[in-house]
């Protein structure tokens, strides 16, 4: 499907689904409002300066600062794959689990392994892949797609959730919670206690330590990374601290940002294998340190803030965009504003025009932001370069019709004369086309867009500077009327 | 050979590549020693001073405030003053609670010397309930994790603002005690509670060369359907702590 249709399309699908709208409002106002209010009274006001600028200063370094996580995770006994692109990191899990004769995978919550497409893969290679986050595993049975990062079936209530469970997992229909979390408990603790190889992704790794520390609340990816033989994390290359105290602030504006939390239920360090230190790790650990196009963002200097993101979330819980549309439309791992920056950027500029267009620039997702990265100043670049394209980043400009059209609006707006006749012509031409409510319903041409899902007010009888040039004249001969 | 024992070349393009990104024009990689600015620590031993000079009245209040901290958090958090209170806990936990995934009652308790003291065989000689220790010599020992419903651990740290154990895998001290079974039962000294996360973290960095620990604020959770709250996703539907009463000096 061509994305700009697909955006238009799921975002109508988006606005149309009464529980994806609760959802959403639900999330929003809870969520976005909270992020909002803990940020203008935190006890460390400085917290998110801090850690923007330790933040841009590991980017700036992050040959050194990976080379050094490898060194430490190696000493350990893990092993380090770098992967230039998400072919290699498939290829390298692909062998790794034919190695150690893999049958089953269970994955942590991870929206690298989305943009790697790594489940496919295993699952041609003929290996079972189960998601065990509550949410995933929901969206995976309902063969669908996650529509928030850390949320991700906000677009399905408990009576859909019942109905699946009671088609996929054979239990009587249930719609309540507890019960329903409790049939997932029992059918995922089977998956979790057999599986031979656990994914998950990392939320942040620590350099100076050699470890990579993963946040959740429901104690799966505890199970993925300690049960399975083999335990492998996928790394985007920027989610990395290069020591404790960057690990720090990080962890707690992460927690903040995605669910308001002091700290999250669980916080596991990892990195090696079992020991005597660590007497039911995994016998294998691999850590795969991804690129995918992540070295062209850092070596632009107008779009390496975007690699400080720390993926909590936030900015999806105050769009405005996001809240209506949902995160389906975005078509990506990455969805709302963070994704509107950087799936165009991994993906193609111009095959993901709709995103960065489809955005207010409004601002909130650079105020909700917990290391204040400037969403809307990364937006309006990625607009400014699909009008007038882009070299470096192959970008064509998007329509040679609209340049036309601003080109033209561009000589009747400098031209009185023109402009006076074009007004007159299309207020002749609209006169016969309102309709009885006073409004103009259907347009030909460009103006068939507009009309298509709203109407149109007609030109006035008398437009603002008519009616002024008429009372300047009254008014000069000594009248006001 | 399989590609994956043989790493250098292609780890050397990789950084090379980002070297190209952030430094165009270094040809050769970069020396941390050069940078040392990147893994700088803001002085943190005041913090540790501070720590260390806490007396038992500051560590009582601690106790306080961490049990203040837990009750948002759906933990149990009891103050023992000796081991014999604290086995009468776990008993009265073993005796009234369901296994949830077998019909038997297995409990597993790490192998520490206060957790061996608690003698719980002795307390349960009477019960259908089998107490086993995670022994490092012990090939069962995931099966016997597997068939417990009570787990039973020590934890090297309490955070007071979050109710939170610092877990650290040792030897005998395994991950999976506080994961798999249905009731984590954590152990803390009185002593070893500290007031927040930076004091834990300072902490930490001075122990940074362990294999793996985790933090664990509370039994495990879930709000996928529809934001409602449930206890027990994956890991424990139940926690409880004891503070034992211990002195600093």
């Amino acid at each position: 499907m061509n994305p700009s249709h697909s955006y238009s399309r799921k975002a109508e699908a988006g606005m149309a689904n009464d529980t994806l709208q609760k959802g959403l409002k639900m999330i929003q106002g809870r969520f976005g409002k909270g992020a909002m209010d803990y940020w203008s009274t935190m006890q460390d006001p400085e917290r998110r300066k801090r850690a923007k600028s330790r933040r841009m200063q590991t980017l700036e370094h992050l040959d050194i600062v990976l080379a050094e996580l490898a060194e430490n995770i190696r000493k350990r006994g893990g092993k380090v794959y770098f992967a230039a692109t998400a072919e290699d990191a498939i290829r390298y899990t692909l062998e790794v689990a034919r190695e150690n004769k893999v049958q089953r995978v269970v994955k942590g919550k991870s929206m690298t392994t989305v943009e790697v497409g790594i489940d496919p893969a295993l699952e041609k290679a003929g290996i079972e892949v189960v998601e065990t986050d509550l949410g995933e595993y929901i969206v995976q049975l309902a063969e669908d797609e996650p529509s928030h990062i850390i949320a991700p079936c906000i677009h399905m209530d408990r009576k859909q959730i019942g109905e699946l469970f009671a088609d996929k997992l054979g239990i009587d229909y249930t719609e309540n919670p507890p019960e329903l979390t409790q049939a997932a408990r029992t059918a995922l603790r089977e998956k979790l206690l057999t599986a031979d190889m656990g994914l998950t992704g990392c939320n942040i790794a620590c350099a100076e330590t050699g470890h990579v520390s993963l946040v959740s609340n429901e104690g799966n990816i505890r199970m993925a990374t300690t049960m399975p033989r083999v335990h492998v994390a996928f790394m985007g290359m920027e989610r990395v601290a290069a020591n404790l105290q960057e690990h720090q602030d990080l962890l707690q504006l992460l927690t903040r940002g995605a669910a308001l939390q002091k700290i999250s239920t669980y916080v596991s360090f990892t990195g090696g294998v079992a020991d005597d230190d660590n007497p039911d790790g995994p016998e294998q650990f691999h850590l795969v340190i991804i690129d995918n196009g992540r070295s062209k963002i850092l070596a632009d200097p107008e779009f390496r803030e975007v690699l400080a993101c720390i993926r909590c979330g936030a900015c999806l819980n105050i769009c405005p965009v996001y809240g209506k549309i949902g995160g389906h439309a975005y078509s990506s791992a990455y969805s709302g504003p963070i994704g509107a920056v950087v799936t165009p950027l991994l993906k193609g500029v111009n095959k993901h025009a709709d995103l960065c267009k489809g955005e207010t620039l409004c601002g909130a997702c650079k105020d909700i932001c917990p290391v204040e990265n400037d969403l809307p100043r990364m937006l309006s670049s990625l607009r400014y370069k699909l009008a007038y394209g882009d070299e470096k980043w192959q970008v064509k400009p998007k329509s040679r019709m609209e340049r036309l059209g601003f080109r033209m609006w561009k000589t009747g707006i400098t031209s009185r004369s023109l402009y006076s006749f074009c007004l007159k012509v299309a207020r002749w031409y609209m006169k016969g086309k309102t309709g009885d409510n006073g409004m103009v319903s259907a347009m030909p041409f460009l103006g068939g867009k507009w009309t298509k899902d709203r109407d149109l007010p007609p030109i006035a009888a008398q437009t603002f500077s008519e009616r002024w040039r008429k009372t300047h004249r009254n008014s000069r001969n000594g009248s006001t009327s | 050979m399989s590609t994956y024992h043989d790493q250098s070349e292609n780890e050397i393009h990789f950084l090379s590549t980002l070297r190209q990104a952030v430094a165009p024009g270094s040809d050769t990689p970069r020396d941390k020693r050069a940078y040392p600015e990147i893994f700088a620590y803001e002085d943190d031993r005041q913090l540790v001073e501070k720590i260390e000079q806490r007396n038992d009245l500051d560590q009582q209040g601690l106790a306080s405030a961490f049990m203040d901290s837990a009750d948002p958090q759906s933990l149990s958090v009891y103050t023992v003053k000796s081991l014999d209170e604290a086995a009468d806990i776990i008993v009265n936990i073993a005796r009234n609670r369901m296994p949830e995934f077998s019909n038997f009652r297995h409990i597993i308790q790490h192998a520490h010397d206060d957790i061996r003291e608690l003698r719980l065989w002795e307390r349960f000689s009477e019960d259908s309930i089998t107490v086993h220790t995670t022994y490092r010599e012990d090939a069962e020992l995931r099966e016997k994790t597997i068939a417990s419903f009570i787990g039973i651990t020590v934890a090297d740290w309490g955070i007071a603002d979050s109710a939170t154990l610092v877990q650290c895998t040792r030897p005998g001290m395994p991950q999976s005690t506080s994961l798999v079974p249905s009731i984590h039962i954590g152990f803390i000294r009185k002593s070893r509670i500290l007031a927040n996360l930076s004091e834990a973290y300072a902490m930490m960095r001075r122990d940074s060369s362990l294999n793996s620990w985790c933090f664990i604020s509370g039994p495990s959770k879930t709000a996928d359907i529809e934001a409602h709250m449930v206890h027990g996703a994956h890991g424990p539907k139940e926690m409880h702590i004891c503070i034992l009463e211990d002195s600093k000096e």
